[in-house]
């Protein structure tokens, strides 16, 4: 039983950060039905790039974090405007292939800048202290990292829902030409999307990379996030939550009860069901685009 | 006709291309020059090892830097293959099949990328001494061009579970592999010398390279109550395991291989949490202070690059070519690999920075024909990331 308890809360507490980049990767399909394979590195680049300030500018905690959440931000608008924004007939799939380039090259530049030795980030506090009930335990880094999970959906949520912003993003889902016409600088709202969601991965990333910090951390966290998107909707905010939890909570009761071996790949099995069985996910209103 | 023809000179051709091919393909040795070759990954996850390819290259500029070897001097060539096996394939070959040609392979790190060029290598019987991995591969079956010398990774396995129930009186031995060739002789290695005590491995759990979060395989082996874990992965996930074990409080005794005895890395990566943890080592420590380290250390500080890191890999690297080195000076001044062979075969008991090396003349029935040595010893790392010694050197066949 203790185990079972143990291994719900493990699963929660890795879903956190799969929730972080499942959140991301909502954010910007939700304005332009783009999948965006890049969000992993840029996270990436902003994690090393606080890495860089850390360990060799010597910058304290307090300015190197939010540098690095300000760093994101315009990076991600840079890339919508600079890559994306070129893109000549743009499609939804050439944008997704797009976008595929783009991590690949942002991978390599970070392979071949910080490439050999492993390393781990600084953080103020310890990857590895945690907190002990009985045989029951969560780290306090999993802990600020559920919590800011839960924030910063919370916070998107009514920020999407009650702002002009968020009533701007919607209409450009819906009919970018409409939008347009209503006075909506669309392209704009792309780019701040980006940008907002460069910056939520940035977090993520910056939560990941005190265990592991190598050119591949994000990887993984982005496509588990990304099947939790898919399983709760694509296009809702806390059901991509949700549906991140619980792709970490299957995945940790399939670690521990059947396979370790195949733990990794539950997360695709899940996007294939899903995707089989209720297309629309789990929590989303299925939009349909009126001709 | 015409097509008789022009099919006859096509053939011609080809003939003449093909001839051509062999008459220029050097064996590697010229007046002046020796030309040896090796690959090691420079970029992508498995770059930490790649210090083992440089740490050969100062070597060689010592040697060059002394007068050479009978009158010729080593021309090192080095290529980045990211432990991508297709492209130490192309490497190789590309290498191999220019104008002058690679003479002997020294080193190369990873039991993939080596596999990929075993048989070509072998197919042009081009010496090739110490793959820098601990793969049977390499002697089983032995094979007359390839010399081993890392101690195989299943002695390391029954050195460390030995150590663990003899000396320490560990009684629930359990493993965590990475799921690969490496990973399982691990296994095989802990299996066999339980075996030999009469004991299971009270758990083994694969470790894929991809995870990112152990919780669920930690969690495994604390339910089957292990007093000691051995950590057959990479440096990434064997800090990850140790740490996550703190997280949960479980405390059985750490122990691992000779990749993850970079105590200094292991140290900063885990953030000291590599205390304690005992693993393999099959050469000398960089800290030591013989006198050969200490004089291969004068020609790092002479030769190497500035931001270039004293390590165990760096000095793997120097020790693993050093029977070459001998055997290319024994083989005196009229070099072929022939004659290179018949001197790399004559080495007995042969003591540079790793340890006791020796071999035997080619027979098809016995590995130890070409796997020099199979002495390792035990440390454990210290707070500072210093290494305490914790066994004379053991063989543990």
């Amino acid at each position: 039983m203790i185990d079972f308890i143990q291994m719900l809360l493990s699963g929660v507490a890795v879903g956190s950060s799969y929730a972080l980049m499942g959140l991301a990767m909502v954010l910007i399909y939700k304005t332009s039905e783009v999948v965006n394979f890049a969000q992993g590195e840029m996270a990436l680049v902003s994690v090393f790039m606080t890495y860089l300030v850390l360990a060799f500018h010597g910058w304290p905690f307090h300015l190197a974090f939010p540098a690095a959440l300000i760093f994101s931000f315009f990076l991600g608008c840079f890339l919508e405007w600079a890559v994306l924004r070129r893109a000549k007939t743009p499609n939804i799939l050439s944008m997704i292939i797009i976008t595929i380039g783009i991590e690949m090259i942002l991978l390599g530049l970070v392979s071949w800048k910080f490439g050999a030795d492993p390393k781990t980030l600084p953080f103020p506090i310890g990857p590895y202290d945690a907190f002990l009930v009985g045989d029951l335990f969560i780290s306090h880094l999993e802990i600020m990292t559920l919590v800011l999970a839960l924030v910063i959906m919370v916070s998107l949520f009514l920020f999407l829902r009650y702002t002009r912003f968020g009533m701007a993003m919607k209409a450009t889902q819906q009919n970018p030409v409409a939008a347009r016409l209503m006075g909506i600088r669309v392209n704009r709202i792309l780019m701040v999307t980006w940008g907002i969601s460069a910056g939520v991965g940035g977090i993520a990333g910056l939560l990941i990379a005190p265990t592991v910090m190598s050119p591949f951390m994000m990887w993984d966290p982005m496509l588990k996030g990304f099947a939790g998107a898919v399983l709760g909707g694509m296009t809702s905010l806390p059901g991509a939550v949700a549906g991140a939890y619980i792709v970490g909570v299957v995945e940790n009761l399939f670690g521990g009860y059947v396979s370790t071996e195949f733990k990794s790949v539950v997360a695709f099995v899940i996007i294939v069901v899903v995707l089989c069985v209720k297309p629309s996910g789990l929590l989303a209103r299925h939009y349909v685009k009126k001709v | 006709m015409k097509i008789r023809s022009v099919l006859a000179i096509m053939a011609a051709l080809v003939l003449c291309v093909f001839s051509a091919g062999t008459a220029l393909a050097q064996n590697g040795v010229t007046d002046t020059e020796i030309h040896i070759g090796q690959w090691g990954p420079q970029t992508g996850p498995a770059a930490p090892w790649g210090a083992v390819a440089r740490g050969t290259g100062v070597l060689f500029d010592m040697v060059n830097a002394q007068g050479g070897i009978h009158g010729r001097k080593i021309v090192y060539h080095m290529f980045d293959d990211g432990y991508n096996p297709a492209k130490t394939m192309a490497g190789v070959k590309e290498l191999q099949e220019s104008s002058t040609g690679i003479f002997a392979w020294a080193s190369g790190v990873g039991t993939a990328p080596g596999l990929a060029v075993k048989e070509y290598l072998a197919s042009r019987q081009v010496p090739w001494v110490g793959p820098a991995s601990g793969s049977p591969h390499w002697s089983e079956p032995p094979q007359r061009n390839l010399f081993g010398v890392y101690p195989l990774y299943f002695l390391e396995a029954k050195t460390l579970t030995r150590y663990a129930v003899e000396r320490m009186g560990k009684k629930r031995v359990a493993i965590m592999y990475q799921n690969d060739d490496y990973g399982k002789n691990g296994v095989d290695g802990a299996r066999e010398e339980l075996a030999s005590h009469g004991l299971e491995l009270v758990e083994a759990v694969p470790v894929e390279l991809t995870d990112t979060d152990l919780r669920s395989h930690l969690l495994r082996l604390r339910r089957a109550n292990a007093d000691c874990v051995l950590l057959w992965l990479s440096p990434t996930h064997a800090v990850m395991s140790v740490g996550t074990a703190k997280a949960m409080n479980f405390t059985p005794q750490f122990m691992s291989t000779s990749t993850c005895s970079d105590f200094p890395l292991m140290i900063h990566i885990s953030k000291g949490l590599w205390e304690g943890v005992i693993t393999a080592s099959f050469g000398e420590l960089p800290t030591s202070g013989s006198p050969l380290m200490l004089e291969y250390r004068k020609a790092f500080d002479q030769f190497a690059a500035r931001e270039e890191r004293w390590g165990v890999f760096f000095t793997a690297g120097m020790g693993f070519v050093e029977p070459m080195v001998q055997a290319l000076r024994n083989a005196g001044r009229d070099l072929t690999r022939e004659r290179f062979i018949e001197e790399m075969e004559k080495i007995q008991n042969f003591q540079g920075i790793l340890g006791n090396i020796s071999f035997k003349p080619f027979d098809a029935n016995d590995p130890s024909s070409r796997q020099g040595q199979y002495e390792v010893f035990l440390i454990e790392c210290l707070a500072n990331g210093d290494a305490r010694r914790l066994t004379g050197w053991i063989d543990a066949r």
